[in-house]
């Protein structure tokens, strides 16, 4: 009998920790992250889809502009995953590249801009979390993984601009470094 | 009689549905537009001008529903967008709402479109709009006086008189889009909560219940703790993540990241794991990021076939050649981050 009822507490005690934690990300993170949800929602509909293809067109003409402002930009106006259709606007060549950056865009500002993933946040959060727990301010861990990113994720871009060129030998396979005119 | 063209309707920035064809015939020849108290929308010319659909006030007059081709509405999705979508009338709002409103099930893609400027309105056929005169001469004869539509006069006349070019109604018109565009945001942020946030929220929650709850936490931890406690292990934990291959299965809705990145957080607030480490994790954690994706983001892209071919496979060997080089970067960034603590 005995055993029963610790059996049956330590059941029922692993649904009362679970729902502790969740209580806990609802309470904290959930209010925050709407608003700035909405906010962004809102300035993304009012600022317009036409005027992003606009800097777009003009941001593919060089790696910085490619790898770095360009997807920075589409992550924080179009979110995951819609930024990586602003890829439309290069060359084939270009394509897997400017993907590589724009996916990893789509995560290391989502610290500060949580509106870009919301799907995803938790890597984030999670951590920021535990930080938060510890009585310290999660603002410059947010802050640096965004710096930190913009110069990785350009790293990561341009490097598939390498890897591309080796899997075009491999595989024998010539892509246009033009852009295709329509 | 006037002669009705295919015009195609897309939705327009922040907007829902449609593409929308619609074409007019001999019975449904009118566009009924319920917009600002009566005061004409913008698009109104454009579409009269390409489909030759005789334009309808709604708020003047009404008009047997089975003489509709369109209906031109600017609701901030409380009722009206929901309306004529359920009687099956093609409808177009001003204002980029989507499924919202009462009626938000009878909100579906090919009987309603949103967000709609005159950018997004052009002849089904792909054609250039056709010259300014032709529209004059088209409304002009309109043999009928039905509902108390003036057709004697030019629109632009009737415009005139409904107010189009009253200030006061202009600004009504723009505080009642934002309010709209405002309302539409904060729809679409609680519909992201609950159907990506909170569910993942439950499921982790309830793992990390089961984990501390049965004491498999403490052997997880002291699993997981070389690797995610210090620099080599989580250099190591993101080269092994982003091995070209392992990286696409680890991929999807990045569950592991999200987990591994609970984990972890939980293990900083027990001080198990320095707080310094925090930037270095959030690094290694995702060195995989979109590998399962990639296919899809090329589509996105616009990419072709080849590209997507060489594409998946660069991108791979991208994020396996470049994730060491990343979680060093986080690393060497660390410094002086958290460092009192």
């Amino acid at each position: 009998m005995d055993f029963l009822v610790k059996f049956a507490s330590a059941f029922m005690g692993v649904f009362q920790l679970g729902g502790q934690q969740f209580m806990g990300w609802v309470t904290g993170i959930i209010p925050t992250i709407l608003m700035l949800l909405i906010m962004m929602n809102a300035v993304i509909a009012l600022i317009g889809d036409e005027r992003i293809e606009v800097v777009a067109k003009v941001c593919t003409s060089n790696p910085i502009l490619r790898y770095a402002v360009l997807p920075w930009i589409s992550a924080f106006m179009l979110g995951n995953p819609m930024a990586l259709s602003m890829g439309k606007f290069m060359p084939e060549f270009y394509k897997p590249s400017y993907y590589a950056a724009a996916s990893y865009h789509c995560h290391t500002n989502s610290g500060i801009f949580p509106h870009i993933n919301p799907s995803e946040i938790l890597i984030y959060l999670g951590i920021a979390q535990g930080v938060t727990a510890l009585g310290l301010d999660a603002t410059p861990l947010a802050l640096r993984y965004m710096l930190v990113g913009f110069v990785a994720n350009f790293i990561s871009g341009w490097a598939t601009d390498f890897t591309t060129a080796f899997v075009q030998k491999q595989q024998g396979i010539q892509l246009s470094k033009e852009l295709k005119t329509h | 009689m006037a002669e009705y063209r295919a015009i195609r309707v897309e939705k327009g920035s922040g907007g829902f549905g449609g593409p929308l064809t619609i074409q007019g015939t001999e019975q449904k020849n009118k566009v009924m537009y319920i917009t600002g108290g009566g005061v004409a929308p913008e698009i109104l010319d454009k579409i009269v001008e390409l489909s030759g659909l005789e334009p309808v006030n709604g708020f003047k007059t009404s008009c047997p529903e089975d003489q509709l081709a369109l209906v031109i509405i600017d609701c901030g999705g409380t009722l009206r967008c929901g309306l004529y979508p359920k009687k099956r009338i093609p409808t177009i709002n001003i204002n980029p709402v989507g499924k919202a409103g009462p009626l938000a099930q009878y909100i579906k893609e090919d009987i309603y479109v949103s967000g709609v400027t005159n950018a997004t309105i052009a002849l089904a056929d792909g054609s250039a709009a056709p010259v300014e005169a032709a529209p004059v001469e088209e409304a002009a004869p309109a043999p009928e006086k039905k509902g108390g539509i003036d057709t004697s006069k030019k629109l632009s006349e009737q415009m005139a008189e409904n107010g189009k070019g009253n200030a006061l109604a202009k600004i009504g018109l723009g505080a009642g889009k934002v309010v709209a565009t405002f309302n539409q945001a904060a729809r679409d942020a609680v519909q992201t909560c609950i159907t990506t946030l909170l569910p993942f929220m439950g499921f982790v929650s309830l793992l990390i219940g089961i984990i501390n709850g049965t004491g498999f936490g403490n052997f997880f931890s002291t699993l997981l703790q070389p690797l995610l406690g210090n620099f080599v292990g989580l250099l190591i934990l993101g080269i092994v993540c982003s091995i070209p291959g392992l990286s696409a299965i680890l991929g999807p809705g990045a569950v592991i990241s999200q987990i591994l990145g609970g984990i972890m957080g939980a293990e900083i607030a027990a001080g198990r794991i320095s707080p310094t480490l925090a930037l270095v994790g959030l690094f290694a954690l995702n060195c995989h990021a979109a590998c399962d994706f990639i296919p899809v983001g090329l589509g996105l892209a616009e990419a072709e076939t080849e590209t997507v071919e060489v594409g998946v496979v660069s991108v791979m060997y991208s994020r396996f050649i470049t994730s060491w080089v990343r979680v060093l970067i986080a690393f060497v960034a660390s410094i002086g981050l958290y460092a009192a603590a």
